[in-house]
């Protein structure tokens, strides 16, 4: 009736997942225990959570099993996960590596069997213990390979690694994670994506999907970089913003004279005074994306329609 | 006669103050320092939680959650200004909703009394 990993958990009459969990010793954490705080958030991998039990949690979050195990009173075999287990490792065979800029490539390869949202992101595994996370950019439905856009960093593990691999190569790959992809969008609803970097990889892939799924409302799309080459699909989506009447392609260069820190951010944050009902994405780093979430939020957007994904740097 | 979390309109009256509330209390520069590099979503979950206690919804609530959550922001220098600072956001949040006075009163009571707690008094 219920599982948690590989383990069977018993579940008495008129108790809660929860409280099952915590007789048989496994350690969730919990705070509110009402359905509210989101502490004791788990994820459904077989089965259907009661309805009840995913109330407060974005569409997003509802599409992968998310649910609350404090107020969930299973009326179904369930079997579930901790939040952010990425599952079993597969293999995966390197197809094409390319440069897309002086310090940016791409990496595409080829995972039988890897199911993912375009915007959600995997675990990339190079040797045992050289795990790094990137953002897909590839479409399910049009690619048959995963593609992810990497940024070289000089004395990186992952990119010395990388710079060693050529196609035919193996290595393993887990996930996919995030929530930062298109669901829970109205067709009409305004698109406002905004990321810098290789963030463009998930923006890129939400956008591809939101075409995909006949998305009408007008799209616009922000990419900054520090130098011309940074804009790696420059051309792309420039061809893409002529032959799509709704999609609004917006190159940043950064520009340290500007008055507001002429960078993506302060540049959408200026072009976009009106954005009460966007539906709105934000990948990069870190600060890029704290300062866009609660700028908008302060704007008057609905934390629902803001999906982010922030990159942290590793060694 | 209904409780008052049922009169305030349970979960949907949560829904409605929530991000209010919260843009409220990150908008005064009494306490917004309290916030800075908070995740957004998370706390969101977190005022919410609150919320439905200080409604007098369906809560677990122990003080020790309170107390461990707010430790560190009372090393910081959390103090009594910053709690009527939150209770006063958290009366307007309800006015803007068109909340009478008398369950204002009683919300702002039931917030107030998790003040020890939130100090690690």
């Amino acid at each position: 009736m219920l599982q948690f990993e590989d383990r069977s958990v018993e579940l008495r009459l008129g108790e809660t997942v929860l409280e099952a969990l915590e007789r048989a010793g496994i350690d969730a954490p919990s705070s509110c225990r009402s359905g509210n705080c989101q502490t004791c958030l788990h994820r459904v991998v077989e089965g259907v959570p009661p309805p009840e039990s995913q109330v407060g949690l974005t569409k997003g979050q509802k599409a992968l099993g998310f649910f609350l195990p404090c107020v969930c009173l299973p009326t179904s075999p369930l079997r579930i996960t901790r939040p952010d287990d990425v599952g079993a490792r597969r293999d995966a065979v390197i197809r094409a590596i390319d440069p897309l800029a002086p310090d940016v490539i791409r990496l595409r390869v080829d995972a039988d069997d890897f199911a993912y949202r375009p915007g959600q992101f995997l675990e990339l595994v190079a040797d045992g213990d050289l795990r790094r996370h990137y953002s897909l950019a590839s479409h399910p439905e049009d690619d048959p390979f995963l593609e992810m856009h990497i940024r070289l960093h000089e004395n990186g593990r992952m990119s010395r690694r990388l710079g060693e691999f050529k196609p035919g190569d193996r290595l393993h790959v887990a996930g996919p994670s995030g929530t930062c992809f298109y669901e829970g969008v109205h067709q009409d609803q305004r698109l406002l994506l905004i990321g810098a970097g290789t963030g463009l990889a998930p923006l890129y892939g939400v956008l591809r999907d939101a075409l995909k799924r006949g998305h009408l409302g007008p799209i616009r799309l922000y990419h900054g970089a520090r130098s011309r080459d940074g804009l790696y699909l420059d051309e792309e989506l420039k061809a893409l913003s002529r032959t799509r009447a709704h999609v609004d392609y917006r190159p940043c260069l950064l520009d340290p004279d500007a008055p507001a820190g002429g960078d993506v951010a302060a540049t959408a944050l200026h072009g976009e005074q009106d954005v009460k009902d966007s539906a709105i994405f934000l990948c990069g780093g870190e600060n890029l994306v704290k300062r866009l979430k609660r700028d908008f939020f302060m704007r008057g957007v609905s934390m629902k329609n803001i999906r982010s994904d922030a990159f942290t740097p590793s060694g | 006669m209904p409780n008052l979390y049922e009169r305030l309109g349970g979960e949907n009256a949560v829904n409605a103050a929530v991000e209010l509330f919260y843009r409220k209390v990150l908008a005064d520069g009494r306490i917004a320092q309290f916030f800075d590099g908070v995740d957004i979503d998370q706390q969101i979950a977190k005022q919410k939680s609150f919320l439905t206690m200080a409604f007098g919804g369906p809560n677990n609530y122990t003080g020790a959650d309170m107390r461990n959550a707010h430790k560190r922001l009372v090393a910081k220098g959390l103090n009594d200004s910053h709690v009527d600072a939150v209770i006063e956001n958290l009366n307007y949040t309800l006015r803007d909703l068109g909340v009478p006075e008398k369950e204002v009163k009683e919300v702002a009571a039931i917030a107030n009394s998790v003040r020890d707690d939130v100090l690690n008094r």
